[in-house]
């Protein structure tokens, strides 16, 4: 601001024109004003509308103040039990499944050997596929008259319900959502090798600890940010699944794939019941919140 | 050795669904299911090959979807760079106050994912008529968290020295900003285009909910609703799901050290 105005003075004592320069938190307010008006108009607006509609839509009360009645009926439905079990287990497979595939992968695929470069590529090719993708083609293959049967049959063993079980149908929508997941956190947690200085694995080498000793002791400890955040990630990109749910199972068998965002998508617009919806939407968005916080502190890069 | 051959059966795994898809795609209908039980080598590697399935996928009309796609992801991540790189330049560059404040807010509100508000924002877009229309399909998409995070820590990392230099001889924030940092900055603009492109593409909840209509359905939509019609092609399926697939695939095959790179900076999951 100072300066701006030393070089108004002086401009002026010239005679000549004052240099054109805008102070520097105007120039950012502008830099800023289109991410800063979708922000406004594609996430808050919608948000805050969310929680106006969840406080005053009601089908009971036309008084145009529902208070906390929505929050109430949701907590006491069936619907939402099962939506918020159905997510958690389907989210703790996933991320479980996933983190330590991904782990396993990076640190076999981080050593430089024998077509390196090509079996990473066929992993992490499919995080091309949308997911809408994958559900369909997973959807065929679990027919049962689809290939995967034929595999089990072929090895000797009785056909299996996959999507038709609601013991079943979680872990295949985990299978799902892993084939385009896993090569992502791969190449970050190789990235995550690649930062450890190779001096130490070494060390570890000449004081005579094995492969499974120095990746336990030096290597997993050093992974550990990394690793966090992979799990913190995988999670934000895990809780708001949706197209499996509708694509394959529409919830079922049994609610056993009833997940949160299928849950609200039903009761919007299935059911029409905007006050239940909106209050699902609340509470989702403060989990979200939380979790993006968490991982965008793992991020790091914060400083300046 | 164990390792190597740990290595192969493991990208077997992945690879697998990708062949199956293919030769589903490029086999005639009915033996698609053939050769399954038993499980005969025909069933592995088709004896006959054909692109019926693809050819009669064009007459459903899927081409239109698709291009419906494609235009939508390019625009999107035109745009998505256009609302990036002035942001980014202002939260790393251009100093201010509440600026470590207003980083967080956008970077955190733009990081949660965009389906979460989805079903309201659906309304509202309904409310304002820009439902079935290719507006409503790209606005919402176009500010990422995960690009302007990018792009600001390329910025941050550009000399303060060329800035100064260019300020000295008059230059603007403006031409500062095309001038210097972006050329110097075009990893960081590559990783931030293919995060905004493959948000794009893969997305399905907010197509499916903002653009019903036929004639404005995006490729994954249609590709779906394929499933459940009263007769079922599944070739055609295969098909539109290898169009679906090798579209992103070429692309970022094409730009692999950029993506891996950004996947490595941020994390970013499509």
């Amino acid at each position: 601001m100072r300066n701006d105005m030393r070089a108004l003075i002086r401009a002026f004592r010239r005679g000549g024109r004052p240099p054109r320069r805008y102070p520097e938190w105007l120039t950012a307010l502008l830099f800023l004003s289109p991410a800063l008006l979708s922000l406004a108009l594609f996430r808050l607006y919608p948000a805050v509308k969310s929680a106006m509609d969840s406080l005053t839509v009601s089908p009971e009360a036309n008084t145009g103040f529902a208070g906390l009645s929505n929050y109430r009926y949701l907590f006491g439905s069936n619907g939402f039990h099962q939506a918020v079990t159905a997510t958690i287990k389907i989210v703790a497979i996933a991320v479980a499944v996933q983190t330590v595939s991904a782990l396993a992968l990076a640190a076999l695929l981080n050593v430089r050997s024998w077509g390196t470069a090509a079996w990473r590529t066929l992993i992490v090719v499919p995080i091309a596929v949308p997911l809408a993708v994958s559900s369909v083609v997973f959807g065929i293959a679990y027919r049962p008259d689809g290939p995967l049967n034929a595999l089990v049959v072929a090895f000797g063993l009785s056909k299996q319900p996959f999507l038709g079980s609601d013991v079943q149908a979680p872990l295949a929508l985990v299978v799902a959502l892993s084939w385009v997941g896993v090569g992502y956190w791969m190449v970050f947690l190789i990235a995550g090798l690649q930062d450890i200085p190779k001096q130490l694995t070494e060390a570890a080498a000449v004081d005579g600890a094995g492969a499974t000793r120095t990746f336990f002791s030096i290597t997993l400890p050093l992974l550990r940010r990394p690793l966090a955040f992979v799990i913190v990630a995988n999670t934000v990109a895990n809780v708001l699944v949706f197209a499996p749910s509708q694509i394959l199972t529409q919830g079922g068998p049994a609610g056993s794939t009833r997940v949160v965002m299928y849950d609200i998508y039903t009761r919007a617009f299935t059911l029409g019941d905007t006050g239940a919806a909106s209050a699902e939407i609340v509470l989702l968005l403060i989990v979200m919140l939380a979790l993006v916080g968490a991982q965008l502190r793992l991020l790091g890069g914060w400083g300046r | 050795m164990a390792p190597t051959v740990a290595a192969v059966i493991a990208a077997a795994a992945f690879a697998a669904p990708l062949y199956w898809m293919l030769i589903s795609a490029l086999r005639p209908e009915k033996d698609i299911f053939a050769y399954l039980f038993p499980l005969s080598s025909q069933g592995f590697l088709p004896a006959t090959w054909t692109i019926a399935n693809f050819t009669d996928l064009l007459d459903t009309g899927f081409l239109s979807t698709t291009g419906n796609s494609l235009l939508v992801a390019a625009v999107t991540t035109v745009g998505g760079l256009a609302i990036a790189i002035p942001s980014a330049f202002a939260l790393s560059v251009l100093r201010f106050r509440f600026r470590r404040v207003l980083f967080a807010i956008i970077v955190l509100s733009f990081s949660v994912p965009f389906d979460v508000v989805a079903v309201p924002l659906s309304g509202v877009f309904r409310d304002w008529n820009l439902d079935n229309t290719y507006t409503g399909l790209i606005l919402p998409g176009l500010g990422n968290g995960f690009a302007i995070f990018l792009l600001r820590q390329f910025f941050l990392a550009v000399p303060l020295s060329l800035q100064e230099a260019a300020r000295l001889d008059g230059a603007t924030w403006w031409r500062i900003m095309w001038g210097i940092y972006v050329p110097l900055s075009r990893p960081a603009i590559i990783g931030a285009a293919l995060i905004i492109f493959t948000n794009q593409w893969q997305a399905y909840l907010w197509p499916l909910l903002v653009a019903p209509d036929p004639k404005m359905q995006l490729a994954p939509i249609a590709l779906a609703n394929l499933s459940n019609l009263y007769e079922v092609h599944m070739g055609q399926i295969f098909a539109g799901s290898v169009i679906l697939a090798v579209i992103p695939g070429a692309i970022l095959f094409a730009t692999q050290r950029f993506f891996v790179r950004s996947i490595s900076a941020t994390g970013a999951t499509g």
